[in-house]
């Protein structure tokens, strides 16, 4: 287990990246939905870019999701971003979510990609259903996400 | 997160061959098999890959048994190295999960005329040249772009579709896997999404385990085989390892967010979501097949616009041309992609959905879908390694078609998870050390090289003789780097 280093804005512990043969494993405990929705987008960005910290908040892209199922809902919101991130070459580094029981509404911060001032760490190449993980555990709330590397 | 030991029974039935009984979990429909020395197989145990081989043997229309190859380890769904065939005609499956977000990644051998002591002082050169010529690394754009018309004929075409811009030659084709194009692909099925990934992106290396190396022939096992390959000692070659870029895991992903409701919609129960499948003649299914064909041509031009690139730079740096620097394909094989091809099914011909996730096609002699010019002696087959040791040339043979599906392993295979490859290489140069063993190494990112190391992977040397002894395929020549560029 590596823990993640500190960046601005989030506490180190909220997050990891954990070990998985071939990919990595992304871990997120947090007190409330929104919050673990929140950070395990920065848990993904921190895989994608080697110093999240570098990442100005420029641009906001929102995300409007429905659905039920809250493991597809976390799926389906870190799966947008990394489209977007893919498709429109931007990095995200800041992320608001609230979460309901019908769906939900994050919106990410970033800007577009500049190799002067980020490097990327990994090129993710999706978000995995494998053992996808949103429980209670005691008082906090636990996320796992497998992504493909 | 360290995972439990294998609980389960793998009983010995054959020559590297371990069963799992399908009565080790409910729901198996057919046995798993897996390949593996006694050696490898004390390091499969240790991870969850085994029961993977189980869960995969649970999907509907499975023909014989649930394969693995010696280099499995634990993947998403499917574990790495599995093969799995399924019968349209008893309600087979066709998997995304089977076949991997990367549809079509693989690999290419280009031979040269150039020996050892011809490159030796040129190596800097020429892996610095290869290094910023060709596009590597994550979120690269290659110096190749299509619009979304141009992208979709890419798709239905192959490589085929950049031969007429003077980017390859006609054999080029006749030495690639389904000689380059994947029929009855339809580009149409393929998203805008992933349209526009792919725009950039064909003729770029990519990160993760992808790299270009430039390697030498350092021994040769059967002098006939080789002879017919055009493979002796100390010859240079040039090896290609990348896949269909983020267009194909769009596609992959495209399709996982649609069958993730087939199992409610058609009635079956899978152990893991991952394993997402719908049968081959559902709207589903039929949809995925045809976008996936055509994402695998995609794969197939982008390792054909890399090759160009790569004679390019040697017809640069050596001064000659690379038609003068006999720059000829030796093969060109896919190891993540699902195919339909007749198989013998307990003595009767069948027609069915070969998965081969992180295993590679080794059709024997005489098979008519090998080039008449190896025919007569098997399909090459082509092993990536690690980047410290060796990668392997084998040429397919008959135990693959009784055994396998025609299937034999496609590399090393991990040992070290890439978190755990990271922590180890923190603090060391792995660009020196590499260079202590003879090999210039050059990546984009320093964690990439960290998580690449060769002690990250299984020697490839004990994976390609367990299938040499179980006659999935057998040893030809071995290569070792010289010269290595990675993203």
């Amino acid at each position: 287990m590596v823990p993640h280093e500190s960046w601005a804005g989030y506490h180190p512990s909220m997050y990891e990246l954990f070990e998985h043969t071939a990919d990595l494993g992304l871990r997120v405990r947090a007190t409330d939905l929104n919050t673990l929705f929140a950070e395990a987008a920065a848990c993904l960005f921190s895989a994608v870019v080697e110093d999240i910290g570098s990442v100005e908040p420029r641009v906001a892209v929102t995300v409007e999701l429905s659905g039920t199922d809250r493991e597809f809902l976390l799926f389906d919101w870190l799966r947008d971003l990394l489209l977007k991130h893919a498709e429109d070459h931007v990095v995200f580094g800041k992320f608001e979510v609230q979460v309901r029981d019908d769906g939900l509404t994050g919106t990410a911060w970033g800007e577009p990609f500049d190799a002067a001032r980020h490097m990327l760490a990994h090129e993710v190449k999706a978000i995995t259903y494998h053992e996808l993980k949103v429980v209670r555990d005691g008082d906090e709330w636990l996320a796992e996400v497998i992504v493909d590397i | 997160m360290a995972k439990p030991e294998f609980a389960g029974t793998l009983e010995k039935i054959g020559c590297n061959c371990w069963r799992i009984p399908k009565s080790f979990k409910a729901g198996m429909r057919v046995d798993g098999h897996i390949f593996a020395s006694d050696k490898l197989m004390e390091t499969i145990r240790k991870d969850q890959a085994p029961d993977q081989v189980a869960n995969v043997a649970t999907l509907p229309g499975i023909q014989k048994a649930s394969l693995a190859m010696p280099d499995i380890h634990w993947g998403y769904g499917f574990c790495i190295g599995g093969v799995c065939a399924t019968d349209p005609e008893e309600g087979g499956v066709i998997s995304p999960g089977g076949v991997g977000y990367d549809i079509n990644c693989g690999v290419r051998l280009v031979k040269t005329n150039l020996f050892l002591d011809d490159v030796k002082k040129h190596i800097r050169e020429l892996v610095k040249a290869l290094f910023y010529t060709i596009p590597s690394g994550a979120g690269r754009a290659g110096r190749y772009k299509f619009n979304p018309v141009e992208t979709r004929r890419l798709m239905g075409e192959g490589p085929r579709f950049v031969l007429d811009r003077g980017l390859g030659i006609e054999q080029d084709l006749v030495h690639t896997e389904s000689n380059g194009r994947i029929p009855d692909g339809d580009p149409h099925e393929v998203s805008d999404h992933a349209v526009k990934r792919g725009a950039d992106q064909c003729g770029t290396l990519g990160s993760g385990n992808h790299f270009l190396e430039v390697q030498v022939v350092d021994a040769v096992v059967d002098a006939d085989v080789a002879k017919a390959f055009g493979l002796e000692l100390n010859q240079i070659c040039v090896m290609i390892h990348s896949g269909s870029r983020g267009l194909g895991y769009q596609v992959c992903d495209d399709a996982l967010s649609v069958f993730r409701n087939c199992p409610e919609k058609y009635k079956f129960e899978l152990p893991d979501r991952q394993l997402a499948c719908a049968p081959v003649g559902s709207p589903e299914g039929r949809k995925y097949i045809a976008a996936m064909r055509a994402a695998a041509n995609y794969g197939f031009c982008n390792r054909q616009l890399l090759m160009h690139q790569a004679r390019e730079v040697f017809a640069e740096v050596f001064g000659r041309s690379w038609q003068d620097l006999g720059m000829e394909q030796l093969y060109d094989v896919a190891h993540n992609i699902a195919k339909l091809e007749e198989h013998d099914i307990d003595g009767v011909k069948k027609k069915v959905w070969v998965h081969r996730k992180g295993a590679t096609r080794a059709f024997p002699a005489g098979h008519p879908d090998v080039p008449e010019q190896f025919r007569s002696v098997g399909q090459p087959v082509i092993i990536p390694g690690d980047m410290g040791r060796a990668s392997w040339v084998l040429v397919g043979s008959a135990g693959s078609m009784e055994k396998t599906f025609g299937s034999t392993c496609h590399g090393a295979g991990r040992a070290m998870s890439r978190t755990a490859a990271k922590l180890d290489g923190a603090g060391r140069k792995i660009e020196k050390e590499l260079e202590a063993r003879g090999v210039i190494a050059m990546a984009t990112s320093r964690s990439g090289l960290a998580e690449e190391q060769p002690k990250a992977y299984k020697n490839v040397d004990d994976v390609v003789d367990t299938v040499h002894e179980a006659d999935l395929s057998r040893k030809v020549a071995r290569m070792r780097p010289i010269g290595v560029i990675k993203g």
